[in-house]
């Protein structure tokens, strides 16, 4: 198992108690492409914090991999996030001064790789997901859609073993929505990309293999979506 | 290197005014660091080069009046030094200090050369004064030990009063008005120098030969010239008594061994004249090594001073550093959040910056140091080359009022130690936002 979680649970302590995650058990094996559906305050946000090492836990175990996660420095976590898991957000996250191909290359940096070899890398990525041309530009000068691709090319350059994806549609049109789907589908695919998608949309979710549903802190059921039929508004549409 | 650079430099551009007009109060704060430095420097200077003329190792003594009342004498009797003290001085009670002692005549004279004519107090001395004064010798020489033995009238004289019995117009000494004097009439005073050489003079209705003329600083008197010893005693009929003792010493290497010296000193002197052990206004004594030390405590205390006002004048633009510093850390809690997403470490934030409180200081901090290096020069070329004329003496004002490479080193130091002081609380809160803040939507 690539993921594991026993029993997590998590409570926030600003002034009333409030106990977010009540005893989490989840497991995600490498390939899959999985997504994780719920309403706002269901505790999927608090749930991806702790899956992307962004937050501690209060009990339980939390493996990735076999290493159990947990009580990590600052300096760790920030090591085990750079190395093992890419991040693509709802509000794309790139850094307004920077251009397209600093973006991406930006983890490597991180990683102490020399400025030609993460140029050179950044500049791959950026080709593959059809943005070669636009490496020079600033996130201000491009589309939604193009901006989430950029996202994603900076996710996938460290080679993580998992991309986590908070909302990725949220502040696409549908049809982007789609297309940004797609690509995730099409890496996970063709990449064997381990993909665990956060969201509230079960159009999202229905393009995903398996949908894990959380309510008020608790998983509810998981289904198997591997015939994509979930959505009640149609195969491969994401209604907004 | 050039990574962080690339984003100090991004971080500054999209702030240019913010930037500058903090970069502005540092440049101030070293600039009049610089400028207080280098008018201290100049001050200092300016009394070191009118001390530059005595050495740091002699002691004058001359008569005083007694101010107690001692082995049946009242007090206010005046004391007459004579050929005994210098010989006491010399002698074996303070052989372990004393080097020469050489005591000195006086007396008001005229010299008339020609139609010239110049009044100026003639004193009766020994070659060893040469030495203890630093008297320097620009043509000619100093007296020697024929001269005294032989009793011959020779004359030293000092440069000013050759100027005034061979200038044109003037008659009267010590009359000199005006900026850098030796500067304006050197070369002309040299010729006139050695014209002087084995010139007869008139003093005191007797004929004098000239063998020296001596240099004459900005400070001392320049009316003073000098004959053998012996000679003027006996010319002047001055007995036993002498106006002055100067001796040189070794061996005294604080205040307190000097302090102990001169009470010692004074004691045994005092002895001699019926007046108590302690009185200290039976005689007076001028150490020019205490002397030396008072300088030097004061150069320090002054220079200390001057450093703590120019830091303090820099602590306002550090604050202000600071202050923007913190600006940006706000502004930029999201950015940091997705980098720390990313995989940035806590010290990956700080170093940013850190980095960018030290360049925005060291940066801004040069520009004030190189525009108070000018200021300093413009400083030199003006009040440093002016000087002002203070009872016969020539004072400047600033002598050389700029600061050295270690200075400038120094500054160096304070600027970087300063970025990283402004610069240290805003970075601790940066390296302090959470990785959570990446997903919060702006």
């Amino acid at each position: 198992m690539l993921i594991e979680l026993k029993d997590v649970n998590k409570t926030y302590n600003n002034g009333q108690p409030l106990h977010v995650l009540k005893g989490i058990n989840l497991e995600i094996d490498r390939g899959e492409f999985v997504s994780i559906m719920g309403a706002s305050g269901s505790g999927k946000s608090t749930l991806l914090n702790i899956l992307g090492i962004l937050d501690n836990y209060d009990t339980g175990e939390y493996y990735i991999d076999g290493r159990l996660i947990r009580g990590l420095t600052e300096r760790q976590a920030a090591d085990y996030r750079n190395h093992l898991i890419g991040f693509i957000f709802q509000s794309f996250n790139l850094i307004g001064f920077k251009t397209a191909v600093e973006n991406v290359e930006l983890p490597l940096f991180y990683q102490g790789v020399p400025r030609a070899k993460r140029h050179q890398l950044a500049m791959e990525y950026l080709d593959r997901l059809g943005l070669a041309d636009w490496a020079k530009h600033y996130p201000n000068e491009m589309s939604g859609g193009q901006k989430q691709r950029v996202a994603i090319a900076r996710s996938l350059i460290t080679h993580p073993q998992i991309i986590l994806a908070d909302e990725p549609t949220g502040a696409l049109d549908s049809k982007t929505s789609e297309e940004v789907m797609q690509l995730l589908g099409q890496l996970n695919r063709e990449e064997k990309v381990t993909i665990i998608v956060v969201t509230h949309e079960s159009g999202v979710a229905n393009c995903t293999d398996k949908i894990v549903h959380i309510k008020d802190g608790i998983i509810g059921k998981i289904e198997d979506n591997r015939q994509h039929h979930a959505s009640q508004f149609g195969v491969n549409t994401i209604m907004k | 290197m050039r990574d962080v650079f690339t984003e100090i430099w991004e971080s500054i551009r999209r702030n240019k005014l913010r930037t500058c007009l903090t970069g502005f109060a540092v440049s101030w704060g070293i600039f009049m660091l610089i400028v207080l430095l280098g008018a201290g420097n100049g001050l200092m200077n300016a009394f070191l080069r009118g001390g530059e003329g005595l050495s740091t190792n002699t002691m004058e003594v001359w008569p005083r009046r007694t101010s107690k009342p001692y082995d049946g004498l009242r007090e206010g009797r005046r004391i007459e030094l004579d050929q005994g003290d210098a010989d006491v001085t010399a002698g074996p009670l303070f052989s372990q200090y004393v080097d020469d002692v050489a005591p000195t005549v006086s007396n008001s004279a005229t010299i008339n050369y020609g139609k010239k004519y110049v009044s100026g107090q003639m004193e009766g001395n020994y070659p060893a004064r040469q030495q203890m004064e630093k008297i320097e010798v620009i043509e000619g020489r100093f007296l020697n030990e024929k001269d005294i033995r032989e009793r011959r009238k020779v004359v030293v004289l000092p440069e000013s009063i050759v100027e005034n019995l061979l200038g044109e117009g003037v008659t009267d000494s010590g009359a000199q008005i005006g900026r850098r004097r030796f500067s304006v009439s050197g070369d002309n005073s040299a010729v006139l120098a050695k014209s002087m050489i084995g010139k007869f003079v008139k003093i005191g209705g007797m004929m004098w030969r000239v063998v020296g003329v001596t240099k004459s600083d900005e400070s001392s008197n320049s009316n003073t010239f000098y004959a053998p010893f012996t000679t003027v005693r006996t010319v002047y009929g001055k007995g036993k008594a002498i106006d002055e003792i100067i001796f040189s010493f070794h061996g005294l290497n604080s205040q307190a061994e000097s302090d102990a010296f001169e009470k010692e000193y004074r004691a045994a002197i005092n002895k001699r004249h019926r007046a108590a052990p302690d009185d200290e206004r039976a005689i007076g004594i001028w150490n020019s090594f205490a002397e030396h030390l008072q300088m030097n405590k004061g150069e320090r205390i002054l220079s200390t001073a001057l450093w703590v006002i120019g830091l303090f004048t820099l602590l306002g633009g550090i604050v202000g550093v600071s202050n923007i510093m913190l600006i940006t850390v706000k502004e930029r809690t999201h950015e940091f959040g997705i980098r720390k997403a990313i995989g940035a470490s806590p010290w990956d934030i700080t170093k940013l910056i850190l980095a960018e409180s030290v360049s925005i200081t060291a940066v801004f901090g040069y520009l004030g140091m190189f525009l108070g290096m000018i200021a300093c020069e413009i400083l030199d070329k003006t009040v440093g080359q002016s000087s002002v004329s203070i009872m016969d003496a020539q004072i400047a004002m600033l002598v050389n009022p700029t600061v050295g490479l270690n200075v400038a080193l120094e500054a160096t130091l304070v600027l970087i130690i300063a970025g990283s002081i402004a610069g240290f609380f805003p970075a601790r809160k940066a390296a302090q936002v959470r990785p959570i803040e990446a997903l919060r939507a702006e």
